[in-house]
């Protein structure tokens, strides 16, 4: 029976380098294919509905923008006892960071939770309303889909290099506002 | 001589919320609500194509990614004057109401129950005893002594490895917890169990919608899914056979668990039908549409003032002249720049902190008002405004919830009790079962509608040089979100969106009246005032979601709930 693993990308698109996480996964998607069990996604920020997405996995790999103090574009990785260190004193704090804690414990409660969790923690540069990322952002996200693919083997998953990449550009930064085009303008 | 408390953040909901009260002779004398973080998401939309809009309204909180897809598709259709296929209307309105039951079962489980259920009863509940009472309450088949049984176990083994894990930051063996232990065991079982049930509505936001939390099927005139009841990969009599029988299982949760829970909790605090009135205005819109054009609904809309359920108005349409014309929104107390109160249409969002002073602004939040006036608006007033408008299906479990609560309390239940902290859960667990028997229906429609041979789910938008504007309304779980568009040369020219949340948390407005949350703390009494649960019982039923700004994950956990006596 093949692992079950989630990958998921963490943080609003919308909101300057929060959005790396779901860039990350970008770069997943369209470089690479994973093995049977294996699903990667763009979470967003899901608040405790991220219960629906770990339950019943083995194994959690999230990617997400951190508030570590260090300096930006620094990779850091927390384990599970290194999230819930602290306990789950910021319950529903803010949008995913305090259910990140909770989800895990509500999971662990249900007798759902995934033996491994990892989270692939990058630190942001700004967070302004945004759609682009900080250079510092865009860097860490090579080595942070690196060590995503690390843990993937590491626990036995399967991926390979697609012999033809997506475009692995994004919608949200694609989708410039200043160059938007293809509009059916008539005069009625 | 009143003391002043904080409460910053308030814990179990989505986003950051902050409550400062006064507290005089064990009772709230006066309060203020401010949301501590700011939202200018709009300002995103500037210039874009009004097609793609709906991708990024998505984004605005990571918890209503759909309800704000769906309000901005809709914003640009009324602005075009563009009709939608019926089978993309029923398709939508199946999604809506999946996300719908799949919020209100997490938020009375997960975000609200651990106000009323004290998890350190559970130990003393007796599970025999409690399945027998469990069974004379519902038919539920998963209300088995072994079931139980398992249920206190766990509880157990929380409590007897000292790790309170996810409990740990209760108020439990609080004064104003009054639940048997048997009760206790019941809602706690229950909020294992609806773990499973909100998973499957989910499932079938996914199953419809492509992908979860982020569907991808909508587009501005209709949907995306390509009908076909002979392919596999298309929507097929397969897939909505799958959907149905999920849609099936969370009604049966909905009507024999979450209803019935609710009602014995209330049973048991029959007070708090007294307590947390606050704004008796009330405002809805209708949704659910029928038909192409939008003319027809099965869920009703309309406003209630100042508590006089006989003299309900009723809108006819989701965009009814009488809401397009009447909503603006006021900045007196909140932080941004502006004097007089804005029509969303001409609406502003530009930034102006002062810190937190309560004579002055005080929270990032907007006051939106209808008329002038501050309205209350989720379950409640949806509930309110179809009993005043004699709408069957609300009526219906109404009658049912009342009934059931007087049969347990021993008290006469009537609809003016709903006028309360405990009246905004009844009315949630009502509109639920309301929304799941419509579910079923949409979904029969749906079923016909392309048994009839149509399989169409788009029309094409046209977008005119001239400038147009359109709103776009859905009753959301939290109730009434609007998305108002100005359209130019087919681009965007202003956004605003007018959320749930934004109505309930307001702040002040020019004239001084509190905002809902506000309005109904004062009188609350207070047991504890350093342990504030009956602020977090009120503030929690109207449930808070003000996820709408950045917040990364802190490994340091420097940023701790805080209860600041003064």
């Amino acid at each position: 029976m093949k692992k079950k693993i989630t990958i998921g990308g963490i943080g609003s698109v919308l909101l300057g380098d929060d959005g790396v996480g779901p860039y990350v996964v970008r770069l997943l998607e369209a470089n690479y294919e994973f093995g049977e069990g294996i699903t990667v996604s763009d979470l967003g920020t899901p608040g405790l509905d991220l219960v629906a997405h770990l339950s019943g996995q083995d194994a959690l790999i999230l990617i997400d923008s951190v508030d570590n103090g260090a300096s930006p574009g620094t990779v850091t990785l927390y384990r599970r006892a290194d999230i819930l260190k602290h306990g789950p004193s910021p319950v529903r704090m803010d949008p995913h960071s305090p259910a990140l804690s909770e989800s895990l414990l509500i999971a662990e409660l249900a007798g759902q939770n995934p033996d491994e969790v990892l989270l692939v923690g990058i630190t942001g540069h700004r967070y302004e309303v945004g759609t682009s990322l900080s250079h510092a952002a865009r860097r860490a996200a090579t080595q942070a889909l690196a060590e995503t693919l690390a843990e993937v083997a590491r626990l036995g998953g399967h991926y390979r290099k697609r012999s033809n990449p997506q475009d692995s550009s994004t919608w949200w930064e694609a989708t410039e506002a200043n160059d938007s085009t293809a509009l059916l303008l008539t005069n009625s | 001589m009143a003391r002043r408390i904080t409460i910053d953040p308030i814990t179990r909901i989505e986003g950051h919320l902050r409550i400062d009260v006064e507290v005089d002779n064990n009772a709230v004398s006066n309060a203020w609500a401010s949301c501590t973080m700011w939202r200018g998401i709009e300002k995103i939309l500037r210039g874009r194509d009004p097609r793609d809009a709906w991708m990024f309204t998505q984004r605005f909180c990571g918890v209503c990614t759909t309800v704000h897809a769906m309000a901005s598709v809709r914003a640009v259709e009324d602005a075009l004057k563009l009709e939608v296929p019926p089978n993309a209307q029923f398709i939508r309105n199946l999604i809506l109401i999946a996300h719908a039951l799949h919020d209100h079962i997490v938020h009375f489980y997960q975000l609200s129950a651990l106000d009323w259920v004290d998890i350190l009863q559970i130990p003393k509940a007796d599970p025999a005893r409690t399945s027998k009472l469990a069974e004379s309450l519902s038919p539920w088949p998963r209300n088995s002594r072994n079931e139980l049984k398992a249920a206190q176990d766990k509880v157990n083994a929380v409590a007897a490895s000292g790790q309170l894990g996810i409990f740990a930051n209760g108020y439990w063996g609080h004064p104003a917890m009054r639940l048997s232990p048997d009760i206790n065991l019941l809602a706690f079982t229950h909020y294992l169990q609806a773990l499973e049930y909100q998973r499957k509505a989910l499932q079938i936001v996914g199953m419809l919608g492509s992908k979860t939390p982020h569907i991808q099927n909508l587009l501005v005139g209709g949907v995306a899914n390509a009908i076909d009841f002979d392919s596999p990969s298309a929507l097929g009599m397969d897939k909505l056979e799958q959907i149905k029988i999920l849609l099936d299982e969370v009604v049966d949760f909905v009507n024999n668990v979450y209803l019935i829970d609710v009602c014995a909790v209330a049973a048991s605090y029959p007070e708090w039908f007294k307590i947390g009135s606050g704004v008796t205005n009330y405002l809805a819109v209708p949704d659910l549409p029928l038909d192409t054009k939008a003319g027809a609904y099965d869920l009703p809309g309309g406003v209630i003032m100042a508590g006089n359920i006989g003299g309900a108005q009723k809108f006819k349409t989701a965009s009814d002249p009488a809401f397009r014309e009447s909503v603006t929104e006021d900045v007196t107390h909140a932080y941004y720049q502006g004097v007089k109160p804005l029509h969303p249409w001409v609406g502003e969002t530009e930034p102006e902190f002062t810190g937190w002073d309560g004579d002055k602004k005080y929270s990032w939040v907007k006051s939106p008002r209808y008329k002038g006036q501050p309205m209350q608006v989720g379950p409640l007033s949806q509930v309110l405004i179809g009993y005043a408008q004699g709408h069957p299906l609300t009526r219906k479990y109404a009658e049912l919830a009342l009934s059931k609560i007087s049969a347990i309390a021993g008290v006469n239940a009537t609809p003016a009790m709903l006028h309360s902290t405990l009246g905004r859960h009844g009315a949630r667990a009502i509109r639920a079962a309301v929304l799941g028997e419509l579910a079923q229906k949409h979904w029969q429609l749906l079923v016909d509608n392309v048994a009839k041979g149509d399989l169409n789910v788009h029309n094409q938008p046209v977008f005119p040089s001239s400038e147009v504007e359109g709103v776009g309304t859905h009753e959301a779980p939290r109730g009434t979100l609007s998305h108002w568009v100005v359209i130019k040369d087919g681009k965007i020219k202003n956004y605003q969106a007018v959320v749930p949340s934004t109505w309930n948390a307001s702040p002040r407005d020019q004239s001084g009246a509190h905002g809902p949350y506000e309005a109904s703390l004062l009188h609350t009494p207070m047991a504890r005032p350093d342990e504030p649960l009956e602020v977090l019982r009120t503030v929690h039923s109207f449930d808070p979601c003000m996820a709408c700004a950045c917040h990364t994950f802190d490994p340091s956990g420097r940023q701790i709930a805080r209860v600041k006596v003064l």
